[in-house]
């Protein structure tokens, strides 16, 4: 008796939350697999995913999405390399420094959005306010009404929001870093571009294959930011997948297809992201 | 008493803790008890105030559900197709109601009017805004009774226009003059000394490019659907009224391509756009010295004509029962009550634009409100957007083609075929369900 209800114990005690994860994982997840393969009357179909191939919405929002994240990406990793091997260094200051650095990623994307949508302001935001200042002729400046400056403004929100988590990630590889290395390095004689290269770059590997796949999972399912600056617009030069999947189900009421939809995104993620890990395991095999 | 004693009861007492607010899932007591789901915003807050005065006056208690606009359509679909019955009573704008009705998710009025010895609602609620509530529009049964009469009007300087020596404009002919006039010429005017756009308009992809665009296309003679229900947003009036308003668009301020309501707003609350066409809930904003720099100075008319008579965009709040109500009779009483006259006198002096025309013609409210002969004029003479169910995914579809002409990327005739093209695949696709 005593010892079934020792070994019941560690079961009682699971049970909530494996309840909680079939309620609130499981079971949605079977759900959606479900109702992608229905149509909106409940016949068996696999017209929803038939659809994204002649869906031309869906195209663009799947191309927009790896031009923002792949650009985003890209930037966000080259500052935030720069300024972690900046403030691993004895810079006068750097707690500070570094401290600042975190308030963009503690705020709430949606904060983000609202604050980047007022300076971006044609008429009264405060970067047109500050170009007029230098004399710079701001009429053809409408960031987020332009179709071909629409992008690149919703990317500078993401850059200027997610860098510090790049950095954060790739300082604390720095520190990670013994002295030894360099020690020797430096008895050998090699540059500073050299020791960047063969020492503090493969020892710093892991922490950017990391930084990366954490922001690639990220960008590509990239909403509140897009969603309160542009609502994915002008027209549709934004829009990215997410958004276009938020719509299709909660707008027009398709769940079956949005589910699809979410399926070829979470299929593209998984390997994008089984990429980035084979990248790591090769390195530590 | 043994530490696993111990540990029993905690979980236990966990347990039990947890499943506390299911008790709250018990069945309310029939006839006491009615759930309202509201907008949260200057449109439910009335109906919420009256649902408290309704309280105190019956007994009757009354739950509120406050949703953001965003989220209320989604909410109330999923809760009405998954038959929860979890709302008595719910708030919709009127573009959802074709969806709503079409699904069959909604309750019958009229038998309830019956039960009462009423053959239908009493006709004093302007007809524009009752035929919305019928499916199919104007002649079918009656689902919903309207709350809120939203119409757009014409905003417009009344003193620039008199030191322009420019007219109401009745066409959109004579709107392009005088946008042109005041573009021009006022290029300091503005407060701050900046240049005055001679108008603004939104032209967002979505409800935004949409709603701004109806009143052109309809003047210009355009009609979405032709006799047989198929697209015809490329007919010749159908590209002769984008490329008119892409024309309009030279006058606005740059960047009008992503402009929503608040933008629009802002421009005409700083003084800095002379014309636009917006909704009566703006009205009362020009008059309130902390956000407006043109106190005094604007006036509201009726939307301009084309080849045909201009006709503003109707948009009402509506409130229906679904057919799952829990408590379809109390709900009713109260939906009787909060849109009677008495009632819709509150409503309207809360800041909602009534749906009754005795409430539009009380002099202590024309008092307070000059703009509501105005205002019913335009709710009189409105257009509802095409009444189908698959209206949102249409509107979005045609606002981004209508954003991409207007921001350039696309020519007003490509934009008008591909947003045909769009909208006739999206015809196709609910009818091969």
């Amino acid at each position: 008796m005593q010892l079934t209800s020792s070994r019941l114990f560690p079961y009682v005690l699971l049970a909530p939350t494996i309840a909680v994860l079939l309620a609130l994982s499981i079971y949605p997840l079977i759900y959606s697999v479900k109702i992608s393969l229905q149509t909106e009357a409940g016949r068996a179909t696999l017209g929803n995913f038939a659809r994204l191939a002649g869906d031309q919405f869906f195209l663009s929002a799947l191309g927009h999405t790896f031009v923002y994240a792949s650009i985003a990406l890209t930037i966000e990793f080259a500052i935030g390399l720069g300024l972690a091997l900046l403030l691993d260094t004895q810079v006068r200051a750097r707690g500070l420094f570094r401290s600042l650095l975190l308030v963009p990623m503690m705020l709430p994307p949606v904060v983000v959005g609202v604050v980047w949508r007022l300076m971006l302001n044609a008429n009264f935001g405060a970067l047109n306010g500050t170009l007029k200042r230098f004399g710079v002729n701001t009429e053809s400046l409408t960031w987020t009404a332009s179709p071909k400056l629409a992008m690149a403004s919703v990317i500078a929100a993401d850059v200027w929001q997610w860098t510090p988590f790049v950095f954060l990630i790739l300082l604390a590889g720095l520190q990670a870093i013994p002295q030894e290395p360099y020690e020797a390095a430096l008895i050998d004689g090699s540059s500073g571009w050299q020791t960047f290269r063969h020492v503090t770059l493969p020892l710093l590997m892991p922490a950017i294959v990391i930084a990366l796949l954490l922001r690639t999972m990220d960008l590509l399912r990239v909403f509140d930011h897009i969603f309160i600056l542009t609502e994915g617009g002008p027209g549709f030069a934004t829009e990215t997948l997410s958004l276009y999947i938020y719509r299709t189900a909660f707008r027009f009421s398709n769940f079956g297809y949005a589910a699809a939809m979410s399926f070829v995104l979470l299929l593209l993620t998984n390997v994008i992201s089984a990429g980035y890990l084979r990248l790591l395991q090769a390195r530590e095999a | 008493m043994t530490t696993r004693r111990i540990k029993t009861i905690a979980v236990a007492v966990l347990l039990l803790a947890l499943g506390l607010p299911l008790l709250n899932c018990s069945r309310p007591q029939p006839g006491k008890n009615i759930t309202l789901a509201i907008n949260s915003g200057v449109e439910g807050d009335a109906l919420k105030q009256a649902a408290r005065d309704y309280e105190s006056q019956t007994g009757v208690h009354i739950n509120i559900a406050e949703f953001p606009y965003a989220n209320l359509f989604e909410k109330e679909l999923i809760d009405l197709n998954a038959h929860s019955g979890a709302y008595d009573l719910i708030m919709l704008d009127d573009p959802w109601f074709p969806k709503f009705a079409s699904l069959d998710v909604l309750t019958d009025l009229s038998l309830l009017l019956k039960r009462r010895g009423l053959d239908k609602p009493d006709d004093d609620f302007v007809a524009t805004s009752i035929a919305l509530c019928r499916h199919p529009y104007q002649t079918g049964a009656l689902y919903a009774l309207p709350y809120v009469g939203n119409s757009q009007l014409f905003f417009y300087r009344r003193d620039l226009f008199q030191k322009h020596n420019l007219k109401e404009p009745a066409t959109w002919d004579a709107v392009i003059t005088a946008a042109k006039t005041i573009s021009e010429q006022e290029t300091t005017g503005a407060p701050g000394g900046g240049k005055i756009y001679g108008y603004v308009m939104r032209a967002a992809q979505g409800n935004a490019a949409v709603a701004d665009f109806m009143p052109i296309f309809w003047a210009f003679g355009g009609e979405m659907f032709d006799n047989s229900g198929q697209p015809a947003v490329n007919s010749a009036e159908g590209i002769a009224a984008l490329k008119f308003m892409i024309e309009l668009g030279k006058y606005s301020p740059p960047g009008y391509a992503s402009f929503n309501a608040d933008e629009v707003g802002a421009h005409l609350l700083q003084g800095t756009a002379a014309m636009s066409i917006n909704w009566p809930a703006w009205i009362s904003s020009f008059g309130d010295p902390l956000k407006s720099k043109v106190i005094g100075k604007m006036e509201f008319g009726q939307l301009p004509a084309g080849k045909n008579p201009g006709r503003a965009e109707i948009g009402n709040w509506l409130i229906a029962i679904p057919r799952d109500a829990r408590n379809a009779d109390a709900a009713f009483e109260f939906l009787l009550w909060a849109t009677s006259t008495e009632q819709m006198k509150m409503s309207a002096q809360r800041g909602n634009p009534p749906t009754r025309k005795s409430v539009f013609n009380d002099p202590q409210l024309v008092a307070k409100f000059p703009s509501y002969p105005a205002q019913l004029r335009s709710l009189e003479g409105s257009r509802p957007r095409p009444r189908t169910p698959l209206w949102n995914e249409i509107e979005n579809a045609f606002g981004i083609y209508l954003s991409k002409a207007n921001s350039g990327e696309l020519s007003a005739e490509d934009a008008m075929n591909q947003a045909n093209e769009e909208i006739r695949k999206i015809i196709a696709r609910a009818g091969s369900k």
